[in-house]
């Protein structure tokens, strides 16, 4: 009881000194971005590419954490209890950051679309696939709000397995295929690249948004592990059947 | 910085930054509001 309580008590410091800092490089990110220099062919409208880049690069990393966490779901799920709860919480936490990260690449890309080929949409391999690794994702969330109860963990780690596929194909797609879109900045051959006088932005805001991430996924991994433990405490009878607030959606 | 409002790119730059800072921070204090809750 006393090791839970300084475990609970070291994570509370934690997650507010993580919220600090986070608060400074996202600061800190968004100064680099405004006082970087204006490009050449765009202007000012480039700057978009600050945000832009590094929530659809991250939309490309979180995928595979809910992967990875519907992996272990389905291993342990028949083994170990405990540990198969803590994998579903942590698929679901990854799912909705995902959704939330993609919906930004997207909007993002749509506004910037608009200003910088005229038009808001095309239907390209990287926007179709990226606009698919959503509409995924986004049905995942519906399974786990829709499905019957006994079901939600298997079913949603199955969806999420198949979803995962879709990465590899929208991160190569600009690689495998011409596109609308521009071909890769980083990585992308002897003609890509950014001047060296925009790293300092792009790294400041690829690592804000990243430590962003990493934090509301942690917070939202811990609440779903509460209604988790509200839910067990509700079926084995130890609370009465009125959920608290925040706790009307536990099952 | 110097943003001229009233030219399309300027704009959409604008409203790109503030779609992100929108849902971020949106579903962050979403999330703060669940949490707080949570505790009671």
């Amino acid at each position: 009881m006393i090791e839970t309580s300084r475990k609970s008590g070291f994570f509370a410091i934690l997650g507010r000194l993580w919220f600090v800092l986070t608060a400074v490089v996202l600061i800190i990110g968004f100064y680099e971005a405004m006082t970087a220099p204006k490009e050449a062919t765009m202007g000012n409208l480039y700057r978009v590419f600050f945000y832009h880049f590094p929530h659809t690069i991250l939309s490309f990393i979180f995928p595979y954490l809910n992967c990875g966490a519907s992996l272990l779901f389905l291993w342990w799920r028949s083994r170990n209890i405990e540990r198969a709860a803590k994998a579903d919480a942590f698929a679901l936490a990854s799912a909705e950051v995902t959704v939330l990260y993609t919906s930004i690449g997207l909007a993002t890309g749509m506004l910037w679309g608009r200003a910088a080929w005229g038009i808001w949409w095309t239907w390209d391999e990287r926007l179709t696939t990226y606009l698919l690794l959503w509409l995924l994702y986004v049905s995942y969330l519906l399974v786990r709000q829709f499905s019957s109860a006994g079901q939600t963990g298997v079913v949603s780690a199955v969806l999420a397995i198949f979803a995962a596929v879709d990465i590899p194909i929208c991160y190569m797609s600009i690689r495998w295929w011409r596109t609308q879109h521009p071909a890769p900045v980083f990585g992308g051959g002897a003609d890509s690249g950014i001047d060296p006088s925009m790293y300092a932005a792009v790294l400041w805001n690829v690592a804000a948004w990243a430590m962003w991430g990493a934090m509301i996924l942690g917070y939202r991994y811990a609440l779903e592990r509460r209604r988790q433990q509200y839910a067990a405490a509700i079926a084995f009878g130890f609370l009465s059947n009125d959920p608290p607030p925040g706790f009307e959606g536990a099952r | 910085m110097n943003i001229p409002f009233h030219t399309l790119s300027q704009r959409h730059l604008v409203y790109a930054y503030c779609v992100v800072w929108l849902l971020q921070f949106g579903y962050g204090t979403w999330l703060a509001v669940q949490w707080r809750k949570s505790n009671r």
